[in-house]
Parts: structure tokens; C-alpha cells; sequence
């Protein structure tokens, strides 16, 4: 389709693609062949540094240069790939492994060779059980065509691969908390450091990594890190499979490539919002960006120029928002999330979140006052970089940049919903009742 | 830049030294500067960083961190008053508060409480929130010993932390996700674990509090009181909270180099005993069969008149928690004056001095944080839940964060078994054959490699064990094979005493086979051989002190008779008891919250138990009551303080040579680390002739014959061990808060024993030996040897006189 490049998505469209005979035959599996009988790991991993390739789960840190902090050495190492994909408006792994799974396991090996692990795990979110299970055939497959498991090829190297299906919860995405729920605990993120790549899982240096990273692999060990660095900015090299959604006329994901405007991708490819509408807001990476105009639209679509905007590209969702959607129910709506899927470890994450639902009802309700939202902005403040992980800054980032860029539509909120829900005096804002034992109020 | 090094750091402009690995929070307190923290607590371990209480600024680094996790660097340069790092402080105190109640008037913590502290400190000073705060049905039982109110829980995971992580009985959970976070345990079971009152303790509000304590007193209302607990060997220093004379809590001290800071429940809520209201608070005299009241003139001239007819016919009991001066003072009478050599504190058969002696030779003496230390733990014959809990505390510690090997060889299953790396069982009475093997396979060559099962056992446990850096815990069957065993590992060994002070009764002289310092003295009878005596009249009077033999001997029955029997019976008890009954004369003892005078730990620190209130009713001081009688019968003693008392010790005891109670000290001291250590009665080098050492045989059941080789039991028999459990004490029976916990009579067998003799769904059985016949419950358990079984001691029902024995069972008649 015009204006995607496509890499990761290159044979999508092919049935059958998800069986090895017909990732074989659309040339699957020679990466893999060359990265352990032509290189040797160390160079392999050079290579995967000099591509440039960021990860592509949301915080864009070089892939290369990460699985060069695992120790070297005979020790039990691990390679974690994170397919929790749990963001809203994120739907791009599911596609990459439920369309092309062995493109997945491909780069898995050879990351794993190329950091000299011997136990690789696809933690996949629980919601996702028939990708799952698309992924397991697939993994079936890879073992009895020798790709994965005791001496691969022949080549002496060893990769076992194990999917392990999550249990429903936002936070295991997160790379430590995923860790813990692997090893089976509770899904709460760790303290860092000490990283994962020194002190990770069952202790051992482990490797994490998105879905859609590890996919890149193959296609920078097939064709060389330069040809890679060809696609994209210089800082942003690749492409990027965009997921949109939201108020667009065709939403789905699409293969980019990086630093294109941003209005290519929301109006070109995505068809924009639908006729006589017109973009108000919307998240560059994920509900957990802070969310942009439509005055910046035209930015090019790469992880420098949004973090310079004052966002991000996070895992490279786009979520559009028209004139017809209320800021303020947006910023409830999203907040929700956050504070449903909170942990509770840490303390501002868990009372923050918990404590800009309550504000942000209250404006809906029309039961604030604008002073309530001089608190609300304060609070997000408050929890932005004091958290254990990035949940909490995940919710205080896109609701502090609603409230700062669509201050006028909170107060008109306040406004709309005093004026719905006159309430008598004497009526007590909620009902506080004791709950039967066990139970949150 | 290697962990421990000297290194110098900048916290708010001023210079602070302080050991590289430290972390900043610890660091920081060495400039006075106070970080604030909920979730952090070195004695849980690792750091989490959850509660975010303590960012601080550090150059460098561009996001706030953690002081609580950040361990220090040569150089850093940190902020703790910044308007940034304030900033954060306010918000996290400001999110706590969010959903926490308020109710400080009403609440225990109030007054002492971290997030009062804290919130006035570091909090924003007013409060934003209007929202309403969560609630839950509060407050109700996490335990039967504890509240738990959900409202005021800020999540600081430290109680949760300690479940998982340091008692290990990981019940306690965090369920549900968020601010719907909350503390309990799976389908609200009640948390019932040994150690779990420490969670009240390390709750920084008033979410766990103390059912005994709630609405107790305020503050403002308390004094603390130092002392030490003897209710087990393990002395834990405890903080008593007294309010208007009476004890209403009962705190941790912490005493790394002891306890880690930790308490067991009995330790915890046992002061209920002590207030309790069956106290014999006066000196009484048996007059028409019942006792009466008298004054102590009365009593101590009938004291004096009892044991000065009897003389050398005169034999004393020392229990347990015993302080060595009660103990120095009560053989000081029986030897001296009295002219008997007849003292016993404990129900053991004694050792031969030689043996004594080579088995307390200060070398070999493990020090408790020598645990820490070691690479290797091996727990013989013994299990240090019910022997001396905080022990076990400390060797899941070790194993969890050292990476300790640890082996455990004993005849019942263990709660260390889980984390052991190898666990050995052996028959009850086989103890010393054992170690015999075990001695064998690290190479001990006087003994001869066992075959079979006990040498393949005896193999994988020696396996485990470091030389140079092994510490043995044990109890049991002392042998020689325990102190070769250790040289040959060049392991040091922790003995577990039967007594809380055993050890050092033991070291003043309260043991038939050795005088005061383990001096040569003339033999007296053996526990055993004494009752017997009593029994047959070859000893007349019985002289108890703090002693309860009916209860805790063995053979309570036997010495139920032999009391009985006794001409006269002199007891010094806190409570009308088993043994009191047959009392001419009984004295009101002291408790160790009343008592002043020193105790010996199992590693050989002296430690010193002070009065945190006053004796109840006309008890007087138990060294002064002593050392009057002991003036009534002739020794004028010259003691006139509990610090003279220790120091006539000091005079006869050669290895506590000059000790003093201001070297113990409120931490303690180990004699084997002070120069008088010197003065042990054996040099360094040598050992016993084998020759010269006798093995007790006294323990092997009428079925033996070899000791340590008993017989298989016939096949419809059982081989009797038993054990003392931590519950079996009058302590448990005497605090009300603790009864629930008193253990009923429970077989426990293999499934093996229970198929064959049919045992299975079966509720109750008779045990039966030689015409005995005891009811237990049945409790089938898979770690147990096929062909043994267990019996708890203690109980007062008689089952320690089945120990060692074989049994016949069968289900209960006229049962359910």
C-alpha cells in the first residue's frame, strides 16, 4: 500500500504464512542459518548495535547495546520476549505473531545465540490465547525443523524456546514485573537496578525484548545493518508498524517508515477521521503518551521528534481523538485504565491513580471546582518520576497534558455537569458504607 | 572500590564517612542526617523501594532515587533538603494520607507512630484530599492473636515481607491489585505461625496491633524495661512496656549477635503468665495438708529445719530459667552445709565431667552469628522450632540470603527440612550412632564407616558439611563422636539446652558430675538415679528450685511418686503445680521480669535479667532469699546484692573470672571472647581418654541393647520418640491469649505404619507400653521414618516415659 514500506509485514498477505514450509519458501530461516554458521556471535551482536534498531516496546533504548550488558561467559542466561502486549491502542504484536510467528522465533534465536543464552521464553499476555496457540504450532514446528532447541543446525548451538501464557494483568508488561510473573509470583515490578541484563530472571542476566524488535532481527543479520540503517532517521532507524485507532476511517496497523509526518500516517494511510471531522487530539505512542493537537500534526513519526514535542512514540499506537470527544471523559477513561491495572507497590502509582479517578468523577459529575484541577495537574506532577516504575507516569503524563492543553473543556465539564446533576443539599456525594471483609471500597 | 572500604560522601554539604555498600539511608545517619522511610528494614533483607518515602537527590543521576536502595560510592553528592527532593517528600506522604483514616485519638500507634512522625516532618502540614478514603470492615482478626484494620494499612509490605521472606510460613498475602490492595491470607484463614507477632512490631501504624494490648495504654502512659526472656534457651532481649506496675507488652530489643531482633509468640505474649493472678505472691508452709501463708521468717526457719535434718540425704532440682546466681546460690547450699553432691538441672542423664568438659571447650564454641558466618549448618538431633525457635529464624536467614548449605539429621521431621539441602532420619535412641557414622565419613578414623542406610546417610549429610566453616546445632545424646566430629570438620558447635539457662546452671555448678567453674567434685546421682532414690528414701528432701519435674521430667509419673515419697520438699515456683503439691515449705519465685541476676545463652554470653516491676505480693528476691537460707544453715555468704551474688560466681566460676554486671552490659558478653576463656579447666589441645569417657547408657529404652542400635520393633509395634513441642509449656497454659495454642497428644507416624497397622481415617488411638496406656490423635506424615513414631512431651500426661520405647497402638475404645 502506498506510503508503508514494508519490512516486518512484507509477505502479511500470504496465506499460510504463519507455517514454516511457507515462511521456508518466502526465504524464513536463512538469517538464522547465516547468523550461526557465517558469524560469529560477538560480531553478530556488533552488528545488531550498529544497526541502531530501538526497541520497539516503548522506551526505544538501542537493542544492540542491551544485550551487550549481559555478562559474557558460562553462566544460565535468558532471553525474555515481552509479547504482553497490553497498551490500549496497541495491536501490532498481536498481527506480527498471529500473521508471521516464525519471523518471531527467528530473531529470537538469534538474539539468544548472538548474547550466548540457552533459554528463551515468549511471555505472551493471557487475553491472547489464540496467538498463543498460533505461536505454539509454530514453536512445535521450529523444533522439528531444528531451529530451535539442541544443537541447532548442527552448529552446536543450543536454544530451548518456551511460550508462557500471562495471566491478565497490564503490569507484567512491564520487563521486571514479567519476570516475576514468570517465575511465578505475584506480577510486581522490581526494584532497579540491579537490570534485568545483569540480575534478572531466577537471578540469571536476561535479555528482554518487544515482539516486534526481536522480528527486526532477521532482516538486519539478512541484509546488514547499513542496508538497515537505509530506512528511516539517523537516530530512528527502521521501520515501524503503527497501530491506529480511535476516530479514524481506516483503522489498523500499518508498516512505516520512521520520520514520516505524522499526517501521512493518521490522514494518508489511516483515511483521517470521518468526513466533516476534524482531529482534535491524539496519542503519539499509546494512552500512556502525552497527547498532541491537531497543530502537530505534521511531525515526522520518529522517537526523537516526539520526544521533542513533549511525548513519545512509546510502542507506536496512535489513538485519534475528534472534535466530538470529551477531553475529560478521555482523561477519566484513561486514568481508569491506569488505576485499574496499578500493582500497588509504590506509593504514588497506587494512591495517585486511585486519587485522580476520584477528581477527575467529580469534574464529570460536575462536583469540582477549577481549583480541583490546579490539584489534579499537581498531582500528576507529583507521581511523574517519583514511582518504581513507569506505570504511574503512564497515567500522570497524557491526563497532565489533557488538563494543560484542554484546560477550558475540563472547566466547561464542570460547568455541564453541575448544571445536569443539580443535587439537593443534604444528599451525601457518595455512599460510604463498611464492605463485607475482604472487599475495597 | 570493594564493599566495606572507608569512603567519604557528601550528604546536604557536610563530608560523611561511612562503608562503601551501604546503603544511602544508613550512610546518611552517620551526618546526623535523618532520611525517612516506611517499607525499608534491614532485618527483612533486601531493600524494595516500594513506600518512595526516601528520594533524595544524588548529582549524576537525573531522576530522584531511593536512599533506601542506593548503596553509597566514594564521592556522591547527595541532597536531602532540596526543594525538589521536599517536593517529593510531601507528595508521598500527601498519597499516603490519601486513604488513611485519621483516626489517630483512637488509635494504638498513635504516639508512636512512624506516619505521624514522618507526616509531620516531611508532610505538606494540610491536607488536599476531600475524596472519601476506602473502607473495609475493620477491625478483625488477622489472628487470634492480632487486629488487622485495613483503613490505616499504607501497604508498606513490611508485614507481608516478613511472612514470605523471614518466617517463611508465607501466609500472609497481599490480594486484590491498586489502592484495592489489601493484607490477608488465602480464603481468610487465620494466620497462625510462630513467629507472627512480629508483624505488629514492624507495622508502621496501627494496622496489627495486639488484641492483649489494644486500648492497654497510650505512650505517654508506658515506661520500657530491659531485660531478657528465659522461657526457651534462645534468651531473646525483650523491652517490657509497664504501665502502672504491670507489664502490658512485650517488645523486641534488638540483639543481632542473639535474636536478630525478632520474638517468637511466646516470648511475645507470654508476659500474661507473669500477671497472672494464681501467682503465689507469699511464702507458704503445709500445715493440715494444705498450704498456708506465713511470714518469711517462718518459712525460711522451716526451710532451714527441713534441709538441716536431712543434710547430705538432700538433693535440689534447678529449673531452667534458673539465673546462674539462683543456681551458684542452691548448690552452694547442697554442697556445702549441707554436704551433698546430689544437684541436677536438667532430666538428661549427666554426662561425665571429661565429657562435659570437652563438649563446652571454648574453642569449639559456636558463637550464635557465627550462623551468619558459616558455610555449611548441620541441625543434629534436634528441631530449633520447638527447641529454641529463634534459631530457626536465623538458619532460614542464612540459607536464603547467604546461600548456607544446610543439612539436618535428626529422629522427628523438622520445619527446616524445606530449606534443607539433605535431611537424615534415625531411629529415636539412635542419635548417638549416628553421629558416630557421620563422624566416620568425614573422616574421624577411631569409628568405623557404617554400612547400609545409616552409611549412605551419614555420607549425604557429610557431603554438605564445609570443613573450617561448618557450625553444629544440636541436641541430644551427648557423645564423644559430637566433639570429633567437630574437630575433624574444624566445625564449632551450638548445644541447645534442655533449661533456658542450662548452660549456665550447668557452668556454676548445678550438674552432679562438676562443681561451679566444671570444677572435680564428688559425684552426686543422676536425674534417673535420684529419683529412684527419693523413691526408695536414700535421699530424703527435695529442694526445687524453679524445677517442675512432674511436669517436665521424662518420667513425670516416677517423680510424681518419688515426691510423694520425699521426707521433705522445699519448691520455689511461680505457680501451684504438679510438683508444689507435695511442698512442706514453697518460696514465691521470681519471673524474669522481676528478677535481677545474669544467664548464660547456649553460645556462652552472659546476659543480664533485670526487674522491670516489682515483685508481686511478698516475694522477695530469690539470690537474697537463698542467701539468707543459706546463712539459716550455717555459710554466711556475705552476698548482699545480685551484683555481689555474680560476683562470688566470678570468684568460683575460674573462666567468668572478674566478669561484672556492668561489662554484660545490655548487650551481653561471651566469656569464650574474654581473656579469663584462659582459665577453662582443659588446655586447648588436649582430649579426654577415650577410655575415660562413659557413655550414658541410662538412655536406651528396656527393648535395647546396644545404645543407638535399637531393635526393630516387632511388627505390630511402634518405636516411641518424643519432642517438646514449643506450645507444651505452663506458659502456654497460664497466658490466656496463648491457650489456644496448647497442643493436644498426637501420634504422628508414617503412611507407611498407618496402612500397615490400619490406622488410616482413624481419629484417635491407645498407646500402650508395659501396662502404660495414653490416648493421641492420629497425624499421619510423610516424613517420618516407617517404624517410628512421635509422642509430645510435656504434656503432663506421661508419653516422655515412653520415649525410646516400643508401643503398641490401636484405635481409641470407647473413642469417636
Amino acid at each position: 500500500m502506498a506510503g508503508q514500506t514494508r519490512m516486518l509485514f512484507r509477505h502479511v498477505d500470504e496465506p499460510g504464512l504463519a507455517s514454516i514450509d511457507t515462511y521456508r519458501r518466502l526465504g524464513g530461516y536463512r538469517a538464522l542459518e547465516k547468523a550461526l554458521r557465517d558469524i560469529d556471535p560477538d560480531e553478530l551482536l556488533s552488528s545488531l548495535e550498529d544497526s541502531g534498531l530501538r526497541g520497539r516496546g516503548g522506551a526505544g533504548f538501542s537493542m544492540g547495546k542491551k544485550a551487550s550488558f549481559l555478562p559474557r561467559g558460562d553462566m544460565e542466561k535468558f532471553l525474555c520476549c515481552n509479547a504482553d502486549e497490553s497498551e490500549p491502542g496497541a495491536f501490532k504484536d498481536r498481527e506480527l505473531m498471529s500473521k508471521n510467528p516464525h519471523q518471531l522465533i527467528e530473531g529470537i534465536v538469534i538474539a539468544a545465540v548472538a548474547a550466548g543464552i540457552g533459554q528463551a521464553f515468549v511471555f505472551i499476555r493471557g487475553e491472547y490465547w489464540e496467538v498463543a496457540d498460533i505461536l505454539d504450532r509454530a514453536v512445535e514446528e521450529a523444533y522439528a525443523a531444528g531451529y530451535v532447541g539442541e544443537n541447532i543446525l548442527d552448529t552446536g548451538h543450543r536454544v530451548e524456546l518456551v511460550v508462557h501464557r500471562g495471566a491478565g494483568a497490564y503490569i507484567c508488561g512491564e520487563e521486571t514485573a514479567l519476570l516475576d510473573a514468570l517465575e511465578g509470583k505475584r506480577g510486581n515490578p522490581r526494584l532497579k537496578p540491579p537490570f534485568p541484563a545483569i540480575q534478572g530472571l531466577y537471578g540469571g542476566p536476561t535479555l528482554i525484548n518487544n515482539v516486534e524488535t526481536l522480528s527486526n532481527v532477521p532482516h538486519i543479520v539478512k541484509n546488514g545493518s547499513d542496508w538497515f540503517k537505509g530506512f528511516g532517521t539517523e537516530q530512528s532507524p527502521g521501520t515501524k508498524v503503527v497501530s491506529v485507532s480511535g476516530c479514524v476511517q481506516r483503522p489498523g496497523n500499518y508498516e512505516i517508515e520512521l520520520g514520516i509526518p505524522s499526517r501521512e500516517i493518521i490522514y494518508g494511510l489511516a483515511g483521517g477521521p470521518p468526513e466533516g471531522h476534524e482531529v482534535k487530539a491524539w496519542f503519539p505512542g499509546g494512552s500512556s503518551a502525552p497527547v498532541l493537537t491537531a497543530d502537530e500534526l505534521d511531525l515526522p513519526y520518529s522517537f526523537e521528534s516526539m520526544a521533542d514535542a513533549g511525548s513519545m512514540l512509546g510502542s507506536g499506537s496512535i489513538i485519534v481523538a475528534d472534535e466530538n470527544v470529551s477531553i475529560p471523559h478521555l482523561a477519566l477513561r484513561t486514568a481508569r485504565f491506569y488505576h485499574h491495572e496499578s500493582c500497588g507497590k509504590c506509593t504514588p502509582c497506587r494512591e495517585g491513580t486511585n486519587w485522580t479517578v476520584k477528581m477527575l468523577e467529580r469534574v464529570i459529575s460536575g462536583e469540582a471546582t477549577p481549583m480541583d484541577l490546579d490539584v489534579i495537574s499537581s498531582v500528576q506532577d507529583n507521581i511523574i518520576g517519583n514511582c518504581l516504575c513507569v506505570l504511574g507516569d503512564s497515567m500522570a503524563m497524557p491526563v497532565g497534558s489533557m488538563v494543560a492543553k484542554f484546560r477550558h473543556e475540563f472547566e466547561a465539564a464542570i460547568e455541564a455537569g453541575r448544571d445536569a446533576a443539580p443535587r439537593p443539599l443534604d444528599e451525601s456525594p457518595t455512599d460510604v458504607k463498611p464492605v463485607p471483609v475482604g472487599a475495597a471500597g | 572500590m570493594t564493599n566495606g572500604e572507608e569512603i567519604t560522601l557528601v550528604v546536604d554539604g557536610v563530608e560523611v564517612r561511612a562503608q562503601a555498600g551501604m546503603m544511602l539511608v544508613d550512610a546518611a545517619k552517620h551526618g546526623d542526617v535523618e532520611i525517612p522511610v516506611f517499607c525499608y528494614e534491614p532485618k527483612l533483607g533486601q531493600p524494595v523501594g516500594a513506600c518512595r518515602m526516601c528520594l533524595v537527590e544524588i548529582e549524576g543521576i537525573p531522576k530522584l532515587q531511593t536512599a533506601c536502595s542506593t548503596p553509597v560510592r566514594d564521592g556522591m553528592v547527595v541532597y536531602t533538603q532540596t526543594d525538589r527532593v521536599q517536593e517529593a517528600q510531601n507528595a508521598v506522604v500527601e498519597f499516603l494520607l490519601v486513604n488513611h483514616p485519621l483516626d489517630c485519638p483512637v488509635c494504638d500507634k498513635g504516639g508512636e507512630c512512624p506516619l505521624q512522625d514522618i507526616s509531620m516532618g516531611w508532610g505538606p502540614g494540610k491536607s488536599r484530599v476531600i475524596d472519601p478514603k476506602r473502607h473495609f470492615q475493620k477491625p478483625i482478626p488477622l489472628s487470634p492473636l492480632i487486629k488487622i484494620d485495613r483503613e490505616r494499612c499504607i501497604l508498606c509490605y513490611r508485614c507481608v515481607r516478613f511472612s514470605q521472606e523471614v518466617a517463611e510460613d508465607e501466609q500472609l498475602q497481599l490480594l486484590e491489585r491498586g489502592a484495592s490492595t489489601f493484607v490477608g491470607t488465602f480464603d481468610d484463614r487465620p494466620y497462625i505461625a510462630p513467629f507472627h507477632g512480629n508483624i505488629i512490631e514492624l507495622c508502621p501504624v496501627g494496622a496489627l496491633t495486639s488484641d492483649a494490648y489494644r486500648f492497654r495504654a497510650r505512650p505517654w502512659d508506658i515506661e520500657d524495661a530491659g531485660t531478657v526472656c528465659t522461657l526457651c534457651p534462645s534468651q531473646c532481649n525483650i523491652k517490657l512496656t509497664v504501665r502502672d506496675e504491670r507489664i502490658q507488652r512485650v517488645l523486641a530489643r534488638d540483639n543481632f549477635e542473639v535474636d536478630d531482633g525478632w520474638l517468637c509468640d511466646k516470648g511475645r505474649f507470654g508476659y500474661q503468665m507473669i500477671e497472672s493472678p494464681d501467682r503465689i505472691t507469699e511464702p507458704m508452709i503445709r500445715q493440715g495438708g494444705t498450704l498456708v501463708p506465713v511470714s518469711w521468717e517462718q518459712a525460711l526457719e522451716a526451710a532451714a529445719a527441713g534441709l538441716r535434718d536431712a543434710g547430705e540425704r538432700t538433693a535440689a532440682v534447678v529449673g531452667g530459667p534458673s539465673s546462674n546466681e539462683e543456681g551458684y546460690l542452691t548448690q552452694r547450699i547442697v554442697r556445702g552445709p549441707l554436704g551433698s553432691p546430689h544437684v541436677v538441672s536438667t532430666y538428661d542423664d549427666a554426662v561425665d565431667r571429661e565429657l562435659l568438659l570437652e563438649l563446652s571447650r571454648p574453642q569449639l564454641a559456636a558463637s550464635v552469628a557465627d550462623i551468619d558466618r558459616a558455610e555449611s549448618v548441620l541441625v543434629l538431633g534436634t528441631d530449633p522450632m520447638h527447641s529454641m525457635p529463634i534459631i530457626d529464624l536465623r538458619i532460614r536467614k542464612v540459607v536464603r540470603r547467604n546461600g548456607t548449605r544446610l543439612a539436618v539429621a535428626t529422629d522427628r521431621p523438622t520445619s527446616i527440612d524445606g530449606v534443607a539441602e539433605e535431611t537424615a532420619r534415625y531411629s529415636p535412641g539412635a542419635m548417638s550412632a549416628f553421629v558416630e557414622a557421620l563422624a566416620a565419613e568425614t573422616g574421624a578414623e577411631v569409628y568405623d564407616r557404617a554400612e547400609g542406610e545409616l552409611g549412605a546417610d551419614a555420607e549425604r549429610i557429610a557431603g554438605i558439611l564445609r570443613p573450617g566453616s561448618t557450625v553444629i546445632v544440636w541436641a541430644g545424646e551427648p557423645s564423644l563422636a559430637v566433639a570429633d566430629l567437630a574437630a575433624q570438620l574444624d566445625a564449632k558447635l551450638l548445644e541447645i539446652p534442655a533449661g533456658a539457662n542450662g548452660r549456665g546452671l550447668r557452668e556454676v555448678g548445678c550438674t552432679p558430675v562438676a562443681g561451679p567453674g566444671l570444677s572435680e567434685t564428688s559425684t552426686g546421682l543422676s536425674p534417673t538415679d535420684l529419683c529412684e532414690a527419693l523413691t526408695e528414701g536414700d535421699v530424703e528432701v527435695a529442694f526445687l528450685v524453679n524445677a517442675d519435674p512432674v511436669r517436665d521430667a521424662p518420667n513425670g509419673p516416677g517423680w510424681n511418686e518419688a515426691l510423694q515419697k520425699a521426707k521433705f520438699v522445699l519448691a520455689i515456683s511461680m505457680f501451684e503445680d504438679g510438683s508444689t503439691k507435695h511442698a512442706d515449705v514453697v518460696f514465691p519465685a521470681e519471673s524474669y521480669t522481676e528478677k535481677e541476676g545474669t544467664v548464660t545463652h547456649p553460645d556462652g554470653r552472659l546476659q543480664r535479667v533485670r526487674p522491670g516491676v516489682p515483685h508481686p505480693g511478698n516475694a522477695r528476691p530469690m539470690w537474697e532469699v537463698l542467701a539468707e537460707l543459706a546463712g539459716l544453715l550455717g555459710d554466711e555468704t556475705g552476698i548482699d546484692s545480685a551484683g555481689e551474688a555474680l560476683a562470688a560466681i566470678a570468684q568460683d566460676v575460674p573462666f567468668y573470672a572478674r566478669i561484672t554486671e556492668g561489662e554484660i552490659g545490655g548487650l551481653g558478653v561471651r566469656w569464650q571472647e574474654r581473656e579469663a576463656a584462659r582459665n577453662f579447666p582443659l588446655a586447648p589441645g588436649a582430649r579426654p581418654e577415650r577410655s575415660s569417657v562413659v557413655v550414658p547408657t541410662s538412655h536406651v529404652g528396656t527393648t535395647g541393647g546396644v545404645p543407638g542400635a535399637s531393635p526393630a520393633p516387632a511388627s505390630d509395634q511402634l518405636q516411641i520418640g518424643t519432642y517438646r513441642d514449643l506450645w507444651a509449656a505452663e506458659v502456654t497454659d497460664r497466658s490466656p491469649a496463648l491457650r489456644f495454642l496448647r497442643p493436644t497428644q498426637t501420634l504422628e507416624l508414617s503412611p507407611a505404619d498407618a496402612e500397615r497397622l490400619g490406622l488410616n481415617g482413624t481419629p484417635e488411638v491407645d498407646v500402650r507400653q508395659n501396662g502404660t496406656s495414653l490416648r493421641a490423635r492420629v497425624a499421619i506424615r510423610e516424613r517420618i521414618r516407617p517404624g517410628t513414631a512421635f509422642l509430645v512431651d510435656g504434656l503432663g500426661d506421661g508419653a516422655g516415659a515412653l520415649a525410646r520405647h516400643a508401643v503398641e497402638v490401636s484405635a481409641a475404645e470407647g473413642g469417636e
